[in-house]
Formats: structure tokens, C-alpha cells, sequence
């Protein structure tokens, strides 16, 4: 089975490469049989791919721990759900799972026999059969997960105890479904710059379209489910460390937002098509380096990796992409001659302010992550130049403040901008000046009520001081109060909207005008909402939380804002793949008992290692989060970490309501597809 | 245009250097500290190094913590109070956050615990 499946990874990497040539010479040729052929290989290696999938199952399932991969995945008494989530808990078998579903998706979107486009999907198949290419050769060279090892272990190392968890089961696949999901606005980004057709491209460009919002959507949940996981494995609370890792899922998602926004307003011929073509290549890029960045440890985290081993080939190919990317966009500005300005483009500003936004906010967080390995590249560049050593010679690391600061001023313009924009669309831009003045003077009467209000101990005398004053407080943790008065604004604008729509299409609908209701309108707006949902549970639970440590013993009591927690007993419980010690806690109110809490700590047998598992009591308004962190060796004493995070779970309903939206997208822009085919022929408008 | 660009990278400049000023920290391994000792007293430090087996010294009741920090050839003695991470125990990578101390203890305000692996466990 181990030789079987190393076999077809083999050759999918040789078909994946005979498809890059071929697809080449046959589009130089316009050859239809070679393109054919191309076609075929692709769909062969994604059947390569897949016996390769199921092997590496089998193995996981039979638990065949001649291979090194299952033996340090998994164990003998690891559940059959794990054993089988265990293929993409390792580098490995996640690098297989990202080629598997790269390669799948290409050959659905890329592979149809389609005459109309037959040569845009060749094009787009070299680029992204390339990208598939190098991640095979990481694969079978660096990262083998059929490995088999020399001695046979008896039993194996069992899977990461924190890592068994449902959110971690669900985690990776998904986020792995976003990542490679971007791979098709990536080709169609360079099947469009080979090819240079615009007119032929509604259908393709639709496509492309679709699939971003797709990988959007399960980037999105992705990163929402390892935020949920977080807070209800790590034990510390929180749900976002601002560690490498979770940047390096951050910021495609970022450029995929303002992507999504751009495909909105697409148009052939314009600045913003080649606007389009560069995000599409951008966010592709991140995910790229995401995998680079958390795998090789060029930037020391928290999670540290294995070695270094091929990773630089990841940077081998994304020089490559950018370099390629470079020629054919300074080609595509010699061919085209622009000969309409943008402002034609509806809705423009809009997405410009949009996309400075995000790209600006993806920006800081790049370089924060990438500090430490920046601060030491300049460290030394300036050593060179100077012979006295001024600064010793370290990487300099941020803390997570750094990114929270940094990310609340622009968090906050943009749910400004979320919550004026409504309006602005529906009024115009010049109409819409008086509530653009009113928010600001808001705005500024805002900032200098919370200015009076702290002026006692912090006034700054000159005016350097209180330009410093208000740059400090905007990154401050006071913007607490102003993101919960902006989301109130956005709230109240995306409602009024609504209503606004509806007594618009009860309107139409009485004067006989035919206007369908636009799904796709209302898909848009619930996501805007999901996102004021979700801020003002991040403000919520970031600005009010209070914590506290107690060290009780049975029989004590310690108190948290209007709770009293009694320490009852400590009870030993046995599972499967575990032994655990179990705090029983109650918590009062008053008088009333109103929860029994159950803290624990557990060891797993086969990773050896202790996990504490935490035990919350949820409500709308606020969650009691409760750690077993420390039981001393005479098991009478116990160290509880107790929390309070009012509106926390605001964010996960926020983020549902925002994947619930984007779902509804989804859907009309299908049925939407569905009518175009219908009325093929007839002309189809742009923009919606 | 030219001033519109001007004054959003101006902003995004001004806010960056404040938040670096307030959040950074040197990071060193154990015993590259140790021969800086002198030039980075005044500085926030991160050090990365190994617990020293035989060395944690716990006081559940004030949350004291107290252990040495090893590194190949050198080590650093560190003071830390409040919650210790799950997977704190002898002889893992760790990294501690904070300052040099008067007495040359490392006053810790955080402790990370590096999970070995991430996703891996090592077959013995």
C-alpha cells in the first residue's frame, strides 16, 4: 500500500509536468489534440492524486505503523474519527490534501471540453498545473508521507491532544478548501494576460468570480473555526494570538475582500481590470507564502516547525509567478490602449477606499509579522555601514498589542465606511454630503467628550503632547466605546437600507415595472451586518473582560464580578486514549446555585502529555470561562483561571450571519448563471 | 493625489511607530544574551531557551515560579508570577518574556511554551 501510493504521487507529478509542456506547445501550435491530451493528463493526475489519498486513508485507518507518518500521527487507540482527520494533521498529508484539492478544482472549472474557451483554459491550466508541479515536488522529495520507516513501531505516538478537538477535525480541510480555491482567479488572472481576449470573457470572468467568493467563504469559516477553537482548547481565553500562523491566514483574506469588491465593478479595458488580475495573483501569492511562513519558520512562533528542508522552493515559485506576472502586465499596458477614463465604472470610489483599506491593513500586518526577520536584515545593513556596534544584532519581535493597536484605527474606518456606504450608494456621492458632515462632526464631538473625560491624569500641555495624546488613545484600548457606537451606526444604516429596498420594490411592483428581487442585493448586505455583529463582540470581549487567578482548596469560595465560585471536590475520570482530574465547581449568584462547572485537566496515554479542558457557561451577554490550570501532587490544592468575556459569542453568530450571506451570493450568482445560460445571446448586463 | 498619498502613508507611518514602540522586544537564544548581558539590561528581552531539568520551583499558593533557563553552554535563572501554560514542564523550549532584573534574575512577565511540534509527535 506505502509503495502504491508513492507510485501514483510519482506519477502524478510526471503527468502534472507533461501537462505544463503540452499545454504549452499545443497552445503555440494550436494543436487541439495536444490541448486535448494536456486536458487528459490533468484529469489523470487528479486520479493519481486521489489513490494516493485513499492509500494514505487506509494506512491512517488499518493503522499500519510501518510508515513513519501514521506512527506519528496516530495510535492504536486514537477514535476512528481522528485516525481518519490524522491525513491532514501532519505536513505531509496536508501538503497532499492542498495538490488534491488544487488539482480537483482545476479539472472542474479548466477541464470542460468546451470549444469557446478551449484556449483560455489551456493558458490557464499551464500556470496553475505549475503551481501544482512545485507542490508535487515538495511533496515527493521533502515531505513524503509514505516514508516508511526502518523498524516497525509497536504502537504510535497518537495524535496531538490538542488537535482532538471537533474544530480541529473540521479546521484544516476547510481552510485548505480557501486556499486552494484561489488557485482558479489565479489562473484565470494569467489566462487572462496570456491571452489578451476581454470581449469573450463574461462567462469566465463570472467563473472566476464565483470561485473567489467560494474560497472566500470557506477561508472565512476556516479562520473562524481555528479562532473558536483557540478559545475552547488553549485554555488562555482568547481566540486570536496575532502568531504567524493566524497573520498568514489574515492577510489573503484580506486581499480576497477587496477582491471580491473589485470583481464587483470589473470592467475589460479598465485600470481596474489590471487591478483585478493583481489582486487574483496577490491573494494566491499569500496563501503560497502562508505555507512557506508557518511550515519553514523563517519568523520564529509559537508553533515551531521542523526543519527548513525544500521551503525555499515555495519562493522559488513565487519569484517565478511575480516575475512572469511582471512581463505579461507591462505586455498587457503596451497592447491595451485605454480608451475610456474609469470614472465611467459605477461605484468606483467606493471600491478604491475599499481596497487602500484592506491592502493598507494587510500591509501592516505583513510587516509585523515578518519583523522580527526585517528588523534583523536592517540590523545588519546598517552594522555594515557603521564600524561602532550601536544596536546588538537580534531580530526584534512585537508583541500582539502591536497588531491590535495597529489594526483598530483602520478596523474602525472601515465599519464607518461599511455603515455610510448604504447610504452613499443609494443618494451618490455628492448628495450624500451632509451626513458625511454629520458623521464627522459625531465623530469629532465623540473624541472630545472621551478627551474630557481623561483629561485629569493624562492632559498633554503642548501641542506635540496632544498630537501624541490622540495617537496613543486611537491605539489605545479606548476605542472600545467608539467601535460600539460605529457598529450602532452600521446597524441602524444597513436596517434602514432594508426597509428602504423593500418599499422600493413594493413601489416598483405596484407601477407594473418588472424588478426581481435581487438575492444577490440581500446576500451582500446580511454579510456587511454579520461583520457589525462580529465587532461588537470583539470590542465587547476585548474591552470588559476581567480575569482572575485563585488558588482554592475543597470547601473555598472566590468571587468575579456578580459570581461566587465554590470550590466542591477533585474526581479522577477515566477515558478511551486518557485519564483526567475533574474540578467540580459551583457558581452562584446570589444565593441561587445557577451552574455547575466542570474543569479538568487530562493526560493522554500515547502523547504523554497533560491538556486542561476548559469548561464555559455561555449566554448572550457575557461567558464565565473557567481553566484548570495547575493541581498540586497532594491534589489539594488547584489553581483556577477564571474569566468573564461579555458579548464574546456575538463573534461566532456575527461570522455565521457573514457566511450565511455570503452563502445567499453564492447561490443567486448560480441561479444567476443558470439565466445567462438561458438567454445566451441576449446581451448581459455587468455590473449589479 | 500626490497629497492624498502623502498623508494616508504619513498616518500609517505615525500609527506603526507608535505601536512598535510600545510592543517590541529583542529576542535572543540563551546564551546569545548572556554575551550581551551588559548592552541589553535596559531592553525588553525575549529569550529562547530550555527549562533546566531539576531547576522549577512552584509556590501554588502565590503563584510564584521559579526555574533556570538553559541554553548550550550558558544559563539564566527566572522569576515569573501568575498562570504557567498547560504543556509547562522540565526540559521543553520555552521563551520568556521581560527584563533583566537588579539581581541578574529574569524578571519574566510572560512564559510561552513552544509546542515541539505542532502537529507532530515524536515516536520514541
Amino acid at each position: 500500500m506505502p509503495e502504491l501510493g508513492h507510485f501514483a504521487i510519482l506519477l502524478s507529478l510526471f503527468l502534472s509536468g507533461y501537462a505544463i509542456v503540452i499545454d504549452i506547445l499545443g497552445s503555440l501550435r494550436k494543436d487541439p489534440g495536444l490541448i486535448k491530451s494536456a486536458r487528459n493528463a490533468t484529469i489523470a493526475c487528479l486520479g493519481c492524486l486521489s489513490v494516493a489519498m485513499v492509500a494514505l486513508w487506509v494506512l491512517l485507518v488499518k493503522s499500519d505503523f510501518a510508515v513513519v507518518y501514521v506512527a506519528e500521527h496516530t495510535s492504536r487507540a486514537l477514535p476512528f474519527a481522528y485516525k481518519f482527520s490524522a491525513l491532514w494533521a501532519g505536513s505531509a498529508g496536508s501538503l497532499l490534501l492542498w495538490s488534491w484539492l488544487q488539482v480537483g478544482f482545476v479539472v472542474l472549472v479548466y477541464c470542460k471540453s468546451e470549444f469557446r474557451h478551449r484556449r483560455f483554459s489551456a493558458h490557464a491550466r499551464v500556470f496553475a498545473n505549475l503551481v501544482g508541479f512545485f507542490f508535487l515536488i515538495i511533496l515527493t522529495s521533502d515531505r513524503n508521507p509514505f516514508e516508511l520507516s526502518v523498524v516497525a513501531a509497536a504502537d504510535g505516538g497518537g495524535l496531538n491532544p490538542l488537535l482532538q478537538h471537533p474544530a480541529m477535525v473540521l479546521h484544516p480541510p476547510i481552510l485548505f478548501v480557501g486556499y486552494a480555491g484561489f488557485l482558479i482567479p489565479f489562473a484565470w488572472a494569467f489566462g487572462r494576460l496570456t491571452t489578451n481576449q476581454e470581449d469573450d470573457g463574461t462567462a469566465l470572468l463570472k467563473q472566476a468570480q464565483r470561485w473567489t467568493l467560494f474560497a472566500w467563504l470557506f477561508l472565512t469559516g476556516g479562520i473562524v473555526l481555528g479562532a473558536w477553537w483557540a478559545y475552547e482548547e488553549l485554555g488562555w481565553g482568547g481566540y486570536w494570538a496575532w502568531d504567524p500562523v493566524e497573520n498568514s491566514s489574515l492577510l489573503p483574506w484580506l486581499t480576497a475582500t477587496a477582491l471580491l469588491h473589485c470583481f464587483r465593478t470589473y470592467k475589460p479595458r479598465f485600470a481596474i481590470a489590471t487591478w483585478t488580475i493583481l489582486l487574483s495573483i496577490l491573494t494566491f501569492s499569500l496563501c503560497i507564502f502562508g505555507r512557506f511562513l508557518t511550515k519553514y519558520g523563517l519568523v520564529s512562533s509559537v508553533h515551531a516547525f521542523s526543519s527548513p528542508g525544500l521551503g525555499i522552493l515555495y519562493i522559488v515559485l513565487l519569484i517565478n509567478v511575480w516575475v512572469i506576472a511582471g512581463i505579461l502586465l507591462v505586455r498587457r499596458y503596451m497592447l491595451t490602449k485605454s480608451s475610456a477614463a474609469d470614472s465611467v465604472v459605477p461605484n468606483l470610489r467606493f471600491i478604491i477606499v475599499n481596497n487602500w483599506l484592506m491592502l493598507i491593513l494587510a500591509f501592516v500586518i505583513f510587516v509585523g509579522t515578518l519583523f522580527p526577520f526585517l528588523s534583523k536584515v536592517f540590523i545588519k545593513v546598517v552594522r555594515s555601514f557603521s564600524s561602532q556596534s550601536v544596536t546588538p544584532l537580534a531580530p526584534i519581535t512585537l508583541a500582539p498589542e502591536f497588531f491590535t493597536k495597529i489594526t483598530a484605527p483602520g478596523g474602525l474606518i472601515l465599519l464607518l465606511l461599511i455603515g455610510l456606504c448604504p447610504h452613499l450608494l443609494r443618494h451618490g456621492f455628492s448628495k450624500s454630503w451632509r451626513i458625511i458632515l454629520a458623521v464627522i462632526a459625531v465623530a469629532l464631538a465623540l473624541m472630545v467628550w472621551l478627551f474630557t473625560c481623561s483629561l485629569d491624569t493624562t492632559r498633554p500641555s503642548d501641542i506635540s503632547g496632544i498630537i501624541g495624546w490622540w495617537g496613543r488613545w486611537l491605539l489605545s484600548g479606548s476605542a472600545t466605546i467608539p467601535c460600539f457606537i460605529i457598529c450602532g451606526f452600521m446597524l441602524i444604516n444597513i436596517i434602514v437600507d432594508f426597509v428602504h429596498y423593500e418599499m422600493k420594490a413594493t413601489a416598483n411592483k405596484k407601477t407594473g415595472s418588472t424588478s426581481p428581487r435581487n438575492l444577490r442585493w440581500y446576500g451582500s448586505r446580511i454579510v456587511h451586518l454579520g461583520i457589525a455583529i462580529m465587532f461588537i463582540g470583539i470590542a465587547g470581549s476585548g474591552g470588559y473582560a476581567t480575569e482572575k487567578n485563585a488558588a482554592l482548596k475543597p470547601g473555598e469560595k472566590t468571587d468575579i464580578a456578580e459570581y461566587e465560585l465554590t470550590f466542591d471536590a477533585l474526581r479522577a475520570e477515566h477515558g478511551r486514549n486518557f485519564t483526567a482530574v475533574t474540578a467540580d465547581i459551583s457558581v452562584y449568584k446570589g444565593e441561587q446555585l445557577i451552574v455547575r462547572l466542570k474543569p479538568a485537566k487530562a493526560f493522554y496515554h500515547a502523547s504523554q502529555k497533560t491538556v486542561s479542558e476548559i469548561d464555559v457557561r455561555r449566554t448572550l451577554g457575557s461567558d464565565l470561562y473557567l481553566a484548570l490550570t495547575e493541581v498540586d501532587k497532594g491534589r489539594e490544592l488547584i489553581n483556577l483561571h477564571i474569566m468573564i468575556k461579555p458579548l464574546i459569542n456575538w463573534i461566532w453568530i456575527g461570522s455565521f450571519v457573514m457566511v450565511l450571506g455570503g452563502l445567499i451570493v453564492l447561490f443567486s450568482s448560480h441561479r444567476r448563471k443558470m439565466t445567462i445560460q438561458q438567454n445566451k445571446g441576449k446581451d448581459i448586463e455587468w455590473a449589479i | 493625489m500626490l497629497i492624498g498619498v502623502l498623508v494616508i502613508g504619513g498616518g500609517v507611518g505615525y500609527f506603526m511607530y507608535q505601536a512598535i514602540q510600545s510592543s517590541w522586544a529583542y529576542y535572543y537564544s540563551v546564551d546569545d544574551f548572556s554575551a550581551n548581558r551588559a548592552a541589553v539590561k535596559n531592553y525588553s528581552l525575549r529569550i529562547a531557551g530550555r527549562v533546566k531539568p531539576g531547576s522549577v520551583v512552584r509556590d501554588l499558593k502565590k503563584m510564584d515560579l521559579t526555574f533556570t533557563l538553559a541554553g548550550v553552554k550558558t544559563e539564566v535563572p527566572v522569576h515569573y508570577e501568575g498562570t504557567v501554560p498547560d504543556n509547562f514542564t522540565e526540559d521543553i523550549e520555552v521563551v520568556v518574556e521581560g527584563r533583566l532584573g537588579v539581581n541578574g534574575t529574569f524578571e519574566a512577565k510572560t512564559v510561552l511554551t513552544r509546542c515541539e511540534s505542532k502537529y507532530r509527535v515524536k515516536v520514541k
